[in-house]
């Protein structure tokens, strides 16, 4: 059973008929007593105007012209209706002479009086209950006179009027509730979905999308908003998982070749040399090892974007001539042409720690991967609002598909399977330019090579 | 050389102790800053190591009060965080080299000797000379066998680290540092391509001993031909 009232919806709704309700019949209830009051007046006025009359005759002609005058009124049609009593009470002259119904005269204020008959067949059965509305006055001490008129079709007016109003007021009330019960009911059912989905998608099944529909309402963008987020959720999920998944596999590689080694070297009664050699061939293991580690932390530092990590004002011109300065002679040994086309002073506002390292990467991957007579081009413009820094080389390149893929950590390329490295040396760069608020771009060189653009903005 | 080690971890530092004895130095432990100042301020040390996160008091506060109690043992601190940033921190409390963890023995052992017997800096060499080789820091030339060797300026600087540190191992990170002043590892061999120039400069054309060596997982170092 659906708790209505812990609906904000329904709640919502609930308080907006009952205003409205209330409204409604305040405004009724002012009709109904205005035109009531009105009716009151109408008929007052009619029963004075008479009154004026009568109090005339009995000045001229006394108590007995006024009999008569009652008298003579009581035999032609009219509207109204005369009972004259004596002080006892005793019926005297008028068109009411039934004085024992008059048991249940009210009187209000200014001599008004109310009262009703009820009209009887030959068996008691009541016929028709007729209602009255009339003043009273005292004549001389000794008479008493009403002067009354039939009011029973204002009454039935009046009744029909207020019944009308409490109907339909109620009518309104229970149509809303309704209403308010429908579409709160709708709007439970869609967010019952999204909580039956968000549990499923907690029990671990990230793949489950909230329901969404057409019409664009602020529960549909909410859900869209959720599933946006599970989409980056689930991203970040698989990459992480593929990171922890290429980390056992990249560390579980090196570590078994380090076990190996050392099972066999003692299996094989070695000597002193050969002990020595295994034990070299471990350092060097555990040092690749020691490299990965140093450039996963380096990587989730810089990704982190660590305080320590402070920006300083840099000459990109320096700083590519002395990392050049660096790999020259390697370059040069392997036959590769390594150029500076950076000549003019650029500056730049950035961790000239994390810049070196990162195009040292940039030139490190270009010579490796490079073929010989390879020819390495370093350089640096200014566009006004960014620092383009570029490294290209004239080596096999990379395929389309192959470039997104290369930014992740330790993706290594078929073609790279056998040379050696962490395969953490562009990820690294992606993250350090990242922390410039940086882009990278890998695009093919003409005729053949690859070409890796870093946009960084200037400040 | 008589060594302090202040460690916390005995595991670590027993290896270390090991390998500093096994080269022919005599070490003390201290497992906390507490243990470890008192050391330091009752004994006389060649060198100090000191760990940067230390029980009781932490390596930085530690290298603190030793400078101001005016002892200028050479001290070496060893951290977990190997910023660059972290790096002059420890070196602006008064240490005088800075090791990051993991860090090579060897490393560490290339370090504290180079530590020892480290040069005072206020004292500026204008000439340098290791056997038959000389270097004129002024004029800028450098003499083999009186024959002048003609250096590009990068190779001028390399040469005058490893002259100003000859005998004594000097690490790939420590050429980097030193002589590029960069702080991080391009993990290929372009140090070796450097120094292989540089002999092919010193040593290659001339007959007799070589001076430039080349320590098989520990560095290079520049020998004395005497």
């Amino acid at each position: 059973m659906i708790n209505l009232f812990r609906l904000t919806s329904f709640r919502i709704i609930f308080i907006y008929i009952i205003l409205l309700a209330l409204s409604i019949g305040l405004v009724a209830f002012y009709l109904y007593w205005s035109t009531s009051k009105d009716f009151q007046t109408k008929v007052d006025n009619e029963i004075i105007q008479e009154s004026v009359r009568l109090s005339q005759v009995h000045k001229r002609y006394k108590e007995v012209g006024l009999i008569r005058q009652i008298q003579y009124l009581s035999q032609t049609p009219s509207p109204n209706l005369y009972i004259l009593r004596d002080s006892n009470n005793k019926f005297i002259a008028g068109n009411f002479s039934d004085t024992d119904s008059l048991w249940n005269l009210t009187r209000l204020e200014e001599g008004v009086v109310l009262f009703s008959f009820e009209k009887k067949d030959n068996n008691g059965e009541t016929i028709r209950k007729y209602y009255f509305r009339g003043k009273e006055f005292i004549v001389r001490n000794k008479y008493n006179l009403i002067v009354a008129r039939d009011v029973s079709y204002e009454n039935y007016l009046k009744e029909r009027f207020f019944n009308t109003i409490l109907s339909t007021s109620l009518l309104i009330i229970l149509l809303g509730l309704l209403g308010g019960y429908v579409l709160s009911r709708n709007f439970l059912n869609r967010i019952s979905a999204i909580n039956k989905t968000s549990l499923e998608i907690m029990d671990g099944d990230l793949s489950m999308r909230l329901p969404t529909s057409s019409n664009n309402d602020e529960l549909n963008q909410l859900s869209l908003n959720l599933n946006n987020m599970l989409d980056r959720l689930n991203k970040l999920m698989i990459g992480m998982k593929d990171v922890s998944d290429n980390i056992a596999h990249d560390l579980r590689t090196p570590l078994n070749k380090i076990r190996t080694n050392l099972e066999v070297t003692l299996m094989s009664n070695p000597d002193s040399e050969s002990y020595r050699q295994t034990i070299n061939d471990v350092i060097d293991d555990v040092d690749s090892l020691i490299n990965t580690f140093n450039s996963l932390l380096a990587i989730s530092r810089v990704d982190s974007g660590s305080i320590s990590l402070k920006k300083e004002k840099i000459n990109i011109k320096n700083l590519i001539e002395d990392i050049v300065d660096l790999w020259e002679p390697l370059a040069e040994e392997k036959g590769v042409i390594l150029n500076n086309e950076c000549d003019i002073d650029i500056y730049l506002e950035g961790n000239k720690n994390l810049l070196s390292q990162a195009i040292s990467n940039l030139i490190d991957n270009a010579i490796k991967y490079g073929e010989s007579k390879n020819i390495v081009n370093v350089g640096s413009r200014d566009n006004k609002d960014s620092i383009l820094i570029w490294v290209s080389d004239t080596g096999p390149g990379i395929h389309d598909k192959d470039k997104e893929k290369v930014l992740d950590r330790f993706t290594r390329l078929d073609t790279s399977r056998n040379t050696s490295g962490t395969g953490l040396g562009l990820s690294l760069v992606s993250s350090m330019i990242k922390f410039h608020q940086g882009t990278i771009e890998l695009l093919d060189a003409k005729p053949k090579g690859l070409i890796v653009k870093l946009q960084i903005p200037s400040c | 050389m008589h060594i302090l080690l202040i460690e916390d971890d005995i595991n670590a530092a027993s290896y270390v102790i090991k390998g500093l004895k096994e080269s022919g130095h005599v070490v003390d432990h201290a497992s906390d800053g507490e243990e470890g100042i008192q050391l330091a301020l009752t004994l006389k040390f060649d060198v100090i190591v000191v760990d940067r996160m230390l029980p009781k008091l932490d390596g930085l506060s530690l290298i603190n009060k030793i400078r101001t109690e005016n002892i200028d043992t050479p001290i070496l601190i060893l951290s977990a965080l190997g910023e660059v940033d972290e790096k002059v921190l420890g070196l602006k409390a008064g240490a005088d080299d800075y090791l990051a963890k993991p860090f090579s023995f060897s490393e560490l052992l290339a370090r504290i000797e180079v530590l020892n017997r480290r040069t005072n800096p206020e004292v500026k060499e204008t000439f340098l000379k290791v056997g038959s080789l000389s270097m004129n820091l002024l004029t800028r030339q450098v003499h083999r066998q009186g024959i002048e060797v003609d250096l590009q300026p990068r190779e001028f600087r390399l040469l005058e680290f490893l002259m100003k540190r000859s005998n004594q191992v000097v690490t790939r990170t420590m050429l980097l540092e030193g002589v590029w002043e960069y702080h991080f590892d391009p993990q290929t061999n372009v140090i070796d391509v450097h120094i292989s120039r540089l002999r092919s400069k010193i040593d290659k054309p001339f007959d007799c001993k070589q001076m430039l060596f080349t320590e098989r997982g520990a560095g290079y170092a520049l020998r004395s031909d005497d």
